[in-house]
């Protein structure tokens, strides 16, 4: 999908004042009438790599953000809807009903342009702002006397030394509770320089378990990858 | 299209919908009385395509040569629609049809199959689909979606619309910035509780889309009663009512704005609209779907569009009750500035806390106010 990422790199904001003729614009909620124009058909482009922002993020409060319920993360995104030049309203019926969501304290941006509702559109670019928030924002770890949070106990096998027993099934990638645990263990993977061993270690698992429970989600590896990258060491695959 | 098969699919619809508001139904007080039943009037709109039994089928060659055809056709039109009258260009129609093969097809995988087909397996692509139209109506569908601007929504008999899915046929087709409206009540109930009880209205309802949303964000405490001067628009609004399951809980009423609500003046908890506000002499120039294809009378607000929003803002003072809410749908920045200066000019001290809010795009295209509580 490298041709949407090229699109979404092309959307600037631009500090026009006024409405541009165009086909297409980005308008922001609110009266700003800053406008992100857009180049090319955004149309085109599918469901995969809804997302832009590059590297982790080191912010204290990325924990908190897990947390939020939808109207309080709400609160701090911006929200950008897709739109043709006019009037709107009763005037149009384009059913351009794409939304992008800047959640600002990070700056990480999710969309979602392929169900018909706006509504719709707007939930489900907020779940996947909070999978991008698991991902790309780092928390420190103590590794001092490091002991695993409930949420990352939870999504590990069973078979791990450090799993209590009343910790219930594990929790698999398509479980929003899934998304907390992906990002206390990306945490502990960031703090200890991407060495999967290590990271064995800390959580009870031999290195090869460690090694399935990332590859078990998509999303996981390739953040995991990032990380490992950016330590000069091999991706996983 | 046998008369027994859209009754069943019609109650299948229903039980659906009414799992998913078991608890507003819980939450109902049920005293409403029976209203003058415009809800089973005989006739009834078609059924939306995606909700039709699939009755028809094809070889998935047949449907990829349709889809070829219609995806070159969509294809043609570039961006001549845009530079005509800012209709939709080719990406927009292609989306469309990807949505149309959604709402015809049984079996949700040939939507990607379509796309991605290759002709290497004859055997494969000899197998049947089953589809809700037929091949010959797909094709027609498609050449009065193109060939006559029929709106991509009456096509396929429905819009989404928030979390709603709703028949549309022959109405004003609910935009998404009118989604805000719904966000707007939502807000204000969760505000003042005592608000979410009582009477909302929703005047010229058209597809009901805007009662059925408010009222489910009443959780069933409140009623709503919604108007409209047409009988095709109370007809659809009726089925989109049952097919949610509300109609304990939404009287509709045939008449203009107000007039049949006599026995609720000063009575509602709030009032909704969004009325046609298009000044007469831009309607020419609408969109061919727009234009050519809704009721005229849905979007025509006479000469500067705001004949409709002063008589709806003049009588809010009226039929409000102390502390009751408005919201409604204007054209812009300028009728929004217009109406609160008019409603602080002529209701000073009565309707007060005058706010225009913007929609998603940015511009200014809802205001909203209060009746005064005496003090």
């Amino acid at each position: 999908m490298a041709t949407t990422n090229m699109l979404w790199k092309s959307a600037k904001i631009l500090s026009i004042p006024v409405p541009i003729a165009s086909n297409g614009r980005w308008g922001r909620i609110g009266c700003t009438f800053r406008i992100h124009q857009f180049e090319g058909s955004f149309f085109s482009n599918s469901l995969r790599s809804n997302c832009s922002s590059s590297s982790a993020i080191s912010v204290w409060k990325g924990k908190e953000y897990l947390i939020l319920s939808d109207e309080e993360l709400m609160r701090q995104c911006e929200m950008d809807t897709f739109k043709a030049s006019g009037p709107g309203g009763q005037h149009r019926n384009k059913r351009e009903s794409a939304v992008r969501l800047k959640h600002i304290p990070t700056g990480i941006t999710a969309q979602a342009v392929e169900d018909r509702s706006q509504h719709k559109n707007r939930a489900s670019a907020l779940a996947r702002l909070r999978a991008q928030l698991a991902l790309k924002v780092r928390n420190p770890v103590n590794l001092e006397d490091y002991s695993p949070p409930p949420e990352l106990l939870q999504i590990l096998p069973l078979k791990s030394t450090i799993r209590p027993p009343g910790c219930g099934p594990q929790i698999g990638p398509n479980n929003s509770k899934f998304l907390p645990g992906m990002q206390s263990l990306l945490d502990l993977i960031y703090t200890l320089d991407g060495s999967i061993s290590d990271t064995a270690k800390y959580i009870g698992l031999t290195t090869g378990a460690v090694s399935r429970l990332i590859l078990s989600d998509d999303s996981l590896r390739m953040a995991v990858n990032d990380i490992r990258i950016s330590k000069g060491m091999k991706p996983l695959k | 299209m046998g008369s027994a098969v859209p009754l069943q699919l019609h109650s299948i619809g229903r039980g659906a919908m009414r799992l998913s508001i078991s608890r507003a139904y819980l939450a109902a007080p049920h005293r409403v009385r029976p209203s003058r039943s415009i809800c089973s009037s005989s006739s009834k709109p078609r059924i939306p395509l995606f909700l039709r039994p699939p009755n028809y089928s094809a070889t998935l060659t047949d449907l990829q040569k349709w889809h070829d055809w219609a995806k070159t056709l969509s294809s043609s039109v570039g961006s001549s629609f845009v530079d005509a009258d800012n209709g939709p260009d080719s990406a927009l129609l292609h989306r469309e049809l990807k949505w149309l093969v959604e709402d015809a097809v049984e079996d949700k995988s040939i939507s990607s199959e379509l796309r991605t087909n290759s002709e290497q397996n004859h055997e494969h692509n000899l197998r049947n689909v089953r589809l809700k139209v037929g091949i010959e109506e797909l094709y027609r569908l498609w050449k009065q979606r193109i060939h006559e601007r029929r709106p991509f929504q009456y096509i396929v008999g429905c819009e989404h619309w928030r979390d709603l899915i709703l028949s549309v046929e022959g109405v004003l087709i609910p935009r998404p910035e009118t989604e805000v409206l719904v966000d707007l009540v939502a807000e204000v109930v969760s505000d003042n509780e005592a608000l979410r009880e009582g009477f909302w209205v929703d005047l010229g309802t058209g597809s009901g889309a805007i009662a059925i949303a408010i009222c489910r964000v009443l959780e069933g405490r409140g009623r709503v009663i919604a108007t409209d001067l047409s009988p095709t628009a109370l007809t659809v609004a009726g089925y989109n009512v049952q097919r949610y399951g509300l109609q304990e809980l939404i009287e509709l009423r045939q008449g203009s704005w107000y007039k049949p609500l006599r026995d609720v003046v000063g009575k509602l908890s709030g009032i909704i609209s969004n009325p046609p506000y298009i000044p007469s002499d831009n309607i020419v120039g609408l969109q061919a779907e727009v234009g050519k294809h809704e009721p005229r009378v849905a979007l025509d607000g006479g000469t500067n569009g705001m004949d409709e929003l002063i008589h709806l803002c003049d009588e809010a003072a009226v039929m409000l009750k102390p502390g009751g809410f408005f919201a409604f749908e204007t054209n812009g920045e300028d009728q929004s500035k217009y109406l609160v200066k008019y409603v602080e000019d002529n209701h000073r001290g009565r309707l007060c806390d005058l706010k225009i809010v913007s929609d998603f795009a940015g511009i200014p295209r809802f205001i909203t106010g209060f009746l005064n509580e005496p003090l």
